[in-house]
């Protein structure tokens, strides 16, 4: 039978070593999320583009289109709102807006989707979604790596300094 | 005792971060799959001839769902997976694909004949209502729905091919265009939406 006074000191102690790891581990993942933070590491927004009018004149005679970027990277769970503002009707990527209309796509799927438009000099648009890290991601890896470090940190501690019987019970059985 | 108490605390705050999960979980209104168009249009009207040979209005479909594609029936791709994604979409309705019509149109008036029409339906859906016309008339419903189509240069051992647009368009129950599906949307998805239009209650009109 093991003592209470040892299960009570080895309860603290590992109380006290989830915390010192919970500190450690949000610490070391803040310092990484900082240090490799990128653009697309932010929670899902409206991501709003106007095709001006005169756009199919401009690219009809070879003339630049809006300024879209042939790459468009999303985080998973933007909603891609394309006005057009031109008389005619235009494609970017999945979303068809017909003339003087509005369209939204969510989207909903990550990966890189390659689709036609029809105001890219090259016909050609790529989509880009991907998972952000949001605060969802850093709390799951603390949540995982937290209980693996305080255990460990336990284990180790001991090694290091083993929990020994209180006095008391020593002086009792003198 | 003092456990006990603990204990309880404990298993409280789990209880409210979970009633507070599901509220939100419960809380978020349906996100179609679509691409929607906002606000949405009313959708060009047009007469066309079905496999029977019968005149199809889109009028007269009002208080339905319908769905439309543009393709050819020597189609060697895009045409056959849509057109099995229109069967997918049935099957995932159950009982509700009654309220739904499934339309194809063809971009290919000189080989899609009532009767090749017909033909080629049967190896999907019979159900689903193949349209054509002369090509002055589709040329219109073509240009009111933005579709592009023309035959290309490279041949097929089945004769020339067809460039078209791919994309199947949903039009709800108060015959107002809704939605587009670019190609390669799962059929799924796509039936998860017409379910939440067929749930919609038709505005007075």
């Amino acid at each position: 039978m093991i003592d209470k006074n040892i299960l009570r000191s080895g309860a603290k102690r590992l109380l006290v070593l989830f915390g010192i790891s919970l500190a450690a581990v949000w610490l070391v993942s803040e310092v990484a999320f900082g240090l490799q933070r990128e653009k697309h590491d932010r929670p899902p927004q409206h991501v709003n583009l106007v095709i001006p009018a005169g756009t199919f004149e401009r690219v009809e005679a070879g003339q630049p289109a809006p300024s879209i970027p042939e790459e468009m990277i999303f985080v998973l769970g933007d909603t891609l709102v394309v006005k057009n503002e031109d008389s005619v009707d235009h494609q970017l990527g999945p979303v068809w807006v017909p003339a003087g209309s509005q369209a939204s796509l969510v989207l909903e799927q990550p990966g890189k989707y390659a689709y036609s438009c029809s105001f890219q000099p090259n016909r050609y648009l790529g989509l880009d979604v991907r998972k952000a890290t949001t605060w969802v991601t850093r709390a799951t890896a603390l949540g995982l790596a937290t209980p693996a470090l305080a255990f460990f940190l336990f284990v180790y501690s001991l090694v290091l300094r083993p929990i020994q019987p209180k006095a008391v019970s020593d002086q009792h059985s003198e | 005792m003092r456990y006990r108490s603990v204990l309880l605390f404990g298993l409280a705050i789990i209880a409210g971060l979970a009633a507070v999960l599901a509220y939100q979980e419960l809380g978020q209104s349906y996100t179609f799959k679509g691409s929607m168009i906002e606000p949405p249009l009313p959708a060009e009207d047009f007469t066309l001839y079905d496999q029977q040979n019968e005149p199809f209005r889109l009028i007269d479909q009002r208080g339905e769902v319908v769905l439309i594609f543009f393709g050819y029936t020597h189609c060697p791709d895009v045409c056959p997976l849509t057109l099995a994604d229109f069967k997918q979409i049935k099957a995932e309705l159950g009982a509700e694909a009654g309220r739904v019509n499934f339309v194809f149109i063809t971009v290919d008036p000189e080989r899609d004949t009532p009767d090749r029409l017909a033909e080629h339906m049967a190896n999907f859906d019979p159900a689903i209502i193949a349209l054509t016309g002369d090509r002055v008339e589709l040329e219109t419903v073509w240009k009111a729905y933005g579709v592009y189509a023309a035959k290309a240069e490279a041949a097929s051992a089945s004769g020339y091919l067809v460039d078209h647009t791919t994309r199947v368009y949903a039009i709800d129950a108060n015959g107002d265009l809704r939605m587009t599906y670019a190609f390669g949307t799962e059929s799924e998805a796509i039936a998860q939406d017409v379910a939440h239009l067929l749930a919609e209650k038709p505005s007075q009109q």
